[in-house]
């Protein structure tokens, strides 16, 4: 039975925007198992990033709770507020952007080191500091503790972010698109180092892309949630989701993106949305968020309820799904456009 | 020169680039040379700071002020007329762009002015290149914004914040072909946008070059694009064109080890598991690259012979080039893992 | 049970829902007028003037040794009448009824205000203040305003190359100007102007220069009237723009050079544009909008900033009114000045606002949400 380390329920989250209430989150639950490879995918503004935050207590949920081993962490004080702080961390996507420039990399990583009093004494910094880059693989250690920021390129960067993120011996780290501004041919890299963290330190790692083949990569093992204008529509273990997608979103959006392989990608079967608007957040349609744009619309159903993430009633996987008529266990009948 | 085929619609011909910057020479193209054919989308791809998007600025002769061409030509061919790009005066310069040859940056967020409308821009264009009859330009527009799925009427009387990223990329598409260019250049036509915008994207750019007939250079990090929308891929590395071939040829029998890290770099959605592997090391400094064959310090093939001597770009298989001393290696190490 | 009592329930709440209902429409509809740009710049602006008139009225009245007691007291040791009588006559020049409760008095006052009734000229007997005011600001008006738009127009024709050619020697000399030029005070360089020009080379007369036009004038459509008149607002036209000029030349420039980067100027390039229309409405246009900003809301600083140029000069404008004022104690006019000066420095930024939009398409549609 897999053990949740991180459990959202009923989370909504809602920003204002000048006047208007914006539902950035809506009624989002799922949990985190412990050492699971879990993958958040969406497009913009789908809520992932915030769900990120969500989750490392970056944020409040406007309503709904986070539990974090058992605990809800909306009751944390004190001294159980900072372990909880410690123990999940996040990791940003742009490096420039998250380290400060005027830093070295031994000071960004010693001064967390010394402020939670991880360590004891400067030698101690010094071989913590070592041992966390020697971690991130930024080998030999020397060539990089004094550099600043703008020496380090790109992946590096990364790493050093992933390194200092790895101070506070979190058991939970949550990467968010931690890996779309490197280049092509170290991203993978970067990735499998992250991966290899989870057997080398006990972290479950929450990886937060836009990017449907990298999430595979990933979370082969693992599970990926699909997220859509502030709702998680499908979750699933990978291999079902990639071979065999049930939400229409999950379907159309597999089916769009192009692969690296000129024959496959020149047979595959697109399919087309009904519409290419994307709704505004704060002009959501009633019903399923989807149902303007989705090719199986079923009108009378979709555009009235409010899909609930549930297993379909046939269903033999596992995945969970929001969408009206697999609840009720029809079959999707694609419309005609 | 006369030697062009009549099919070329473009030839770079050994073209090398400087940009001259306080830390030294930036060798940003070494030696480039490619043909463009009618009617083919040949896609560079490579690794930010290849040097990529400079041989495409180069182009339409809009380098930045730093840069300096130290060798090479640009021969257009157009109604069986061979002009050279870079001895263009500056009036045939202001005519041959856009109206030959049209690039679509990267960033369409940007690309408009946005105290103007769409139409006024769209007639700025065409009056530049002597269209006079307002109705004519409108008539023409329309049927392009038509062409890339837009509501026309509605989108060419809007401002540009009034439309998406989406919808704005679509725009500068239509305006890019408004004047029936025989080249057109895309920089990352779809980074930056959502998945089914840019699925959008893609079909919209497939249905325009099928009913317009012109060449494309597309220059991208993504490889799934370059698989789906090229005829050619040419692979730059360094300011180096490393390999050049068929799509086919590219994805499935590259021989540059350098194509290959990059293709077995890149996750897949198929149903299997991806084994991959990133290319070690990093981009080298172009300022002071490495000598030899520039990929050499990042390359598992790499010979004495690497360090010392540059490959040239030779053919490898019928159209097929490839710069690399170690082909055959790379094609025997692949079969065995197969 | 429920079911019994819940028609019943709902019945009772009736009127008050349909009361609160009312209300919350009411409140809807006055919502939806407030969030109309033009009527909320509009309705600031108004509450800053009206914050500025009531405090007058307190600082004037209320506060220990105001003016009205300075006043009362002066007349009495000049004139020797009675107590009452001066306060009468000082009241009557403040607009001051004194048998009101301070109450009254202050809505006496504001409603004089309404009617533009500023009270009398304290020194000037019989002379309304609004009268001076009309008299001398039309002068002002036109020389500061014709000091902004020249600075104006050459600021940004001189800005733009200072962008296009950075670095080079022509920015270099421009930029040293602009700096001296905002750095210097206009009332150091109307000083300078006349002591080194007018007193030391004698190019022009200063004294033959005083007031708004030569003496014996009459004022309308004659060549004669006009040209006297631009003659004696020449000078101080010219610090005007001399002083102005320099902070829009580097706006202009940074604006400029802002624009410059803009992707839409690349690709404005790479259309094949003529170069007149990528430096006319694709960087010219764009660059000059934040500006149109900046000029509309000079307006009334400029104005409050001429006065020692105009007594400098001796140019009979607004400025120059209220230095006199200041200096023969008049409260009354100096109260209509500030007033007035007050109120050109919220419209003008009222009219920034207002116009922004026109010139923006981006802010005209945030504008109408």
């Amino acid at each position: 039975m897999p053990e949740p380390i991180i459990e959202l329920q009923g989370v909504y989250r809602d920003f204002k925007k000048g006047r208007e209430v914006v539902p950035v989150l809506q009624d989002i639950n799922f949990a985190i198992n412990k050492l699971e490879f879990l993958c958040l995918v969406g497009e913009s503004g789908c809520g992932k990033t915030t769900t990120g935050k969500i989750i490392c207590g970056l944020l409040p949920p406007s309503s709904g709770t986070i539990h974090f081993e058992g605990q809800d962490i909306a009751t944390l004080r004190g001294a159980e507020k900072r372990r909880h702080r410690r123990n999940v961390q996040i990791i940003h996507q742009d490096p420039y952007a998250s380290l400060n420039p005027t830093q070295t990399v031994s000071e960004m990583l010693g001064y967390p080191l010394l402020a939670h009093r991880l360590v004891n004494g400067r030698r101690g910094t010094d071989s913590r500091v070592k041992e966390l880059l020697d971690l991130v693989d930024l080998t030999p250690v020397e060539d990089f503790i004094d550099k600043y920021p703008h020496q380090l390129s790109g992946g590096q960067r990364q790493r050093v972010s992933i390194a200092r993120a790895l101070t506070t011996e979190p058991s939970v780290i949550v990467a968010d698109e931690s890996v779309s501004m490197v280049d092509v041919s170290i991203r993978i890299g970067l990735l499998q180092m992250m991966m290899d963290l989870r057997d080398r330190l006990n972290v479950t790692i929450v990886f937060i892309t836009h990017d449907l083949a990298l999430a595979k990569y990933f979370a082969w093992d693992g599970r990926i949630g699909v997220m859509y204008l502030g709702r998680l529509v499908e979750i699933g273990a990978t291999q079902q989701i990639i071979a065999a997608p049930q939400h229409p979103y999950t379907k159309v959006l597999l089916s769009a993106i192009p692969e690296p392989d000129p024959q496959k990608t020149r047979s595959k079967q697109h399919i087309q949305l009904r519409s290419e608007d994307i709704p505004r957040l704060t002009e959501l349609p009633p019903g399923c968020s989807f149902h303007p744009r989705c090719p199986w619309y079923v009108p009378g159903a979709c555009d009235v309820a409010v899909p609930q993430l549930a297993q379909p009633a046939q269903s033999l996987v596992d995945t969970k799904v929001a969408c009206v008529p697999l609840e009720r266990g029809d079959k999707l009948v694609l419309h005609d456009s | 020169m006369s030697d062009l085929s009549p099919e070329t619609v473009l030839r770079v011909d050994d073209l090398s680039i400087v940009y001259r910057t306080d830390r030294g020479d930036v060798r940003a193209t070494n030696n480039v040379s490619f043909d463009l054919k009618r009617g083919e989308a040949m896609a560079l791809i490579g690794e930010s700071g290849s040097g990529k998007t400079t041989i495409s600025l180069a182009l339409i002769r809009k380098l930045p002020k730093n840069a300096v061409v130290t060798n090479g030509h640009i021969l257009y061919q157009h109604k069986n007329k061979v002009q050279d790009v870079l001895g263009l005066s500056r009036r045939q310069l202001r005519g041959f762009r856009w109206n030959d040859c049209a690039m679509v940056f990267q960033g369409a967020q940007n690309a408009f002015n946005p105290v103007l409308k769409i139409r006024k821009q769209f007639e700025d264009t065409a009056r530049a290149h002597g269209w006079t009859d307002k109705d004519a330009i409108r008539k023409r527009a329309l049927s392009l914004l038509e062409l890339v799925r837009l509501d026309p009427e509605r989108v060419y009387e809007s401002f540009p914040h009034e439309l998406s990223g989406g919808m704005k990329q679509r725009t500068l598409l239509a305006l890019g072909v408004l004047l029936n260019p025989q080249v057109v250049i895309l920089d990352e036509p779809t980074t930056a946008l959502d998945i089914l915008t840019q699925r959008a994207i893609i079909d919209v750019l497939n249905d325009m070059q099928r009913q317009l007939l012109f060449s494309i250079i597309f220059i991208s990090h993504d490889l799934s694009l370059a698989a789906e929308m090229a005829d050619t891929v040419a692979t730059v590395y360094a300011g180096e064109i490393v390999e050049i071939g068929g799509v086919d040829d590219i994805f499935y029998r590259s021989l540059h080890p350098y194509t290959y890290g990059l293709l077995t770099s890149v996750p897949t959605l198929d149903h299997a598991q991806d084994v991959l592997q990133s290319i070690p090391g990093s981009p080298p400094n172009l300022i002071a690259p490495p000598s030899g064959c520039k990929f050499h310090p990042r390359c598992s093939f790499a010979s004495d012979q690497c360090q010392v001597e540059g490959p040239l770009l030779e053919l490898g298989r019928e159209t097929h080039l490839a710069a690399c001393w170690h082909k055959d290696r790379l094609l025997a190490s692949r079969k065995e893992v197969v | 049970m429920l079911n019994d009592q819940q028609p019943l329930a709902t019945n009772r709440q009736l009127p008050a829902t349909n009361m609160s209902l009312m209300a919350a429409q009411l409140y809807d509809s006055l919502l939806k007028i407030y969030r109309n740009y033009t009527v909320r710049v509009f309705l600031q602006a108004i509450i800053t003037i009206w914050a500025v008139m009531t405090l007058t009225f307190v600082l004037v009245r209320l506060m220990p040794g105001n003016p009205v007691d300075v006043l009362v007291e002066q007349i009495l040791t000049n004139e020797g009448i009675s107590y009452q009588e001066a306060y009468e006559r000082v009241a009557a020049s403040f607009n001051i009824d004194s048998d009101a409760t301070p109450l009254d008095q202050y809505f006496q006052w504001l409603g004089d205000l309404l009617r533009l009734d500023l009270g009398i000229s304290i020194t000037s007997p019989g002379t309304k203040v609004i009268d001076e005011i009309a008299r001398f600001l039309p002068w002002t008006v036109f020389a500061v305003g014709s000091g902004l738009l020249i600075s104006f127009v050459l600021g940004i024709f001189a800005g733009m190359p200072m962008a296009y050619y950075r670095g080079s020697k022509l920015d270099h000399i421009l930029s040293f100007f602009s700096s001296f030029s905002t750095g210097v005070p206009n009332y150091i360089w109307g000083l300078l102007i006349i002591i080194v020009p007018g007193i030391a080379w004698r190019w022009f007369d200063i004294g033959a220069l005083r007031g708004t036009y030569d003496a014996g004038l009459t004022p309308g459509l004659n060549a004669e009237f006009i040209l006297s008149a631009l003659e004696h607002a020449a000078l101080p036209v010219f610090t005007y723009v001399i002083a102005i000029l320099g902070t829009w030349m580097l706006s202009m420039k940074s604006s400029t050079t802002g624009v410059l980067n803009e992707d839409y100027v690349n690709v404005a390039e790479a259309r094949g544009l003529k170069e007149r229309t990528v430096i006319s409405s694709y960087v010219g246009r764009n660059a000059a909008l934040p500006l149109f900003t900046q000029l509309t809301i000079s307006i009334g600083f400029v104005l409050s900033s001429g006065v020692v140029v105009e007594e400098i000069f001796v140019y009979w404008g607004i400025g120059h009114h209220l230095f006199q004022s200041i200096t023969v104690r008049d409260y009354t006019s100096l109260q209509g000045v500030v007033l007035l000066l007050t109120a050109a420095i919220v419209f003008s930024n009222l009219f920034a606002d207002l116009t922004y939009g026109l010139l923006d398409p981006r802010v005209r549609v945030s504008g109408e949400k």
